[in-house]
């Protein structure tokens, strides 16, 4: 009679088992359907990943959100102005991409976003931009809205100083900045290419090129 | 005529004595600083260092009468984020080139005392750990392509 109750839950734990490891096995099937190949630099997600409503505002003080994303391939890059090296660089290359590209790429668009809420604002960045192109967007706003952004991109940045003091731990948590001057923010290196319906879809990893830039892009457009 | 010999034999004595002395110290090419953009409080400078001894050296402190503060950084990309690091100095092994370039190692110019134009020469002082310093002169430039081809 033991015995058999014995063999009963040993039974049960096993198909319990059973039961756990394929449902474990479909729900990874099932849930993570998205694949992601890199060719030349550019990561491409399949299939595309929507973009969640967030609410910015650009170098003009008007809303810069994801109605602003629609209809419009868009290059995203976040950086800050207080960045002597990485960031004009990259905002260079953008500048030659959209040099090569020229009257061609009619529906792409530029944009900037500044991580440094604190130090860039609307006249900050009206007045940085257009040394790069005048037709580049500039957009920032509060750390909870540009972390809503960057989160769904699976970007990331990091507000802190480099040294003697402790950097903030999370992603997109701002530390009290020692001072206006000496902080440094530590941000993704990638440009992110958003499609005409403001789906993330595809990455370019850097070291940028801007030739690799549009190529990338016409190698989307193309099917 | 006499005269002039001795004379071009003495420069030419003093140059050999010049170039032994240099055969350990830093060489240092195609300096440039880039300009900011407008309201950028920040620049960098960058250039070439050039070590022919068989010592290792180090940039150890970069002044300049034009900036409050002048830092030597590292630009890394590590794991997909930028970040800037501050070095207490840029080594600089035997026989070795080291480039600082866009993207990479750069100097980080604090609070121009008069904002740096195209065309203007930013003079920096540069500090070794042999304890040699260096004028060099490095014109101010826009950033013509995001490659580091300058020339």
């Amino acid at each position: 009679m033991a015995s058999r109750k014995a063999l009963i839950s040993v039974t049960l734990v096993a198909a319990l088992g059973i039961i756990l490891v394929l449902g474990y096995l479909a729900g990874r099937t099932f849930r993570d359907p998205a694949r992601a190949t890199t060719v030349a630099g550019m990561t491409v997600l399949e299939p595309a990943s929507p973009l969640p409503e967030f609410r910015l505002h650009d170098q003009n003080n008007q809303v810069f959100d994801r109605a602003r994303l629609q209809g419009k391939w868009s290059y995203v890059f976040f950086g800050y102005t207080h960045c002597p090296d990485i960031c004009p660089t990259t905002l260079v290359v953008l500048r030659d991409a959209q040099k090569i590209a020229g009257g061609r790429e009619q529906g792409v668009q530029y944009i900037f976003v500044s991580v440094d809420p604190d130090r860039d604002n609307a006249a900050t960045l009206k007045n940085y931009l257009p040394y790069f192109h005048p037709e580049f967007i500039g957009a920032t706003g509060s750390q909870g809205e540009l972390m809503r952004l960057t989160r769904a991109l699976g970007a990331y940045y990091e507000t802190g100083k480099t040294r003697g003091g402790s950097p903030a731990t999370a992603p997109g948590v701002a530390l009290p900045p020692p001072s206006l001057e000496s902080y440094e923010v530590h941000h993704s290196a990638a440009i992110f290419l958003i499609d005409p319906e403001a789906r993330l879809r595809a990455l370019f990893a850097g070291p940028h090129d801007a030739a690799r830039l549009v190529q990338g892009l016409q190698r989307l457009k193309g099917g | 005529m006499a005269h002039h010999m001795r004379f071009a034999v003495a420069v030419m004595l003093m140059m050999t004595s010049l170039l032994a002395l240099a055969d350990n110290a830093i060489l240092v090419r195609d300096a440039w600083v880039r300009e900011a953009p407008p309201g950028a409080p920040v620049l960098a400078a960058y250039f070439t260092l050039e070590n022919p001894g068989s010592k290792a050296d180090k940039l150890v402190a970069v002044r300049s009468a034009d900036f409050a503060k002048i830092e030597i950084h590292a630009t890394e990309i590590r794991a997909g984020v930028a970040r800037m690091i501050a070095l207490d100095a840029l080594p600089i092994p035997p026989h070795a080139v080291v480039k600082l370039a866009p993207g990479g190692h750069h100097l980080m110019l604090h609070r121009p005392r008069r904002p740096p134009a195209v065309g203007m020469t930013i003079k920096l002082e540069l500090r070794f750990s042999s304890g040699a310093n260096l004028t060099v002169a490095a014109p101010v430039r826009r950033a013509e392509t995001g490659a580091a081809h300058h020339h």
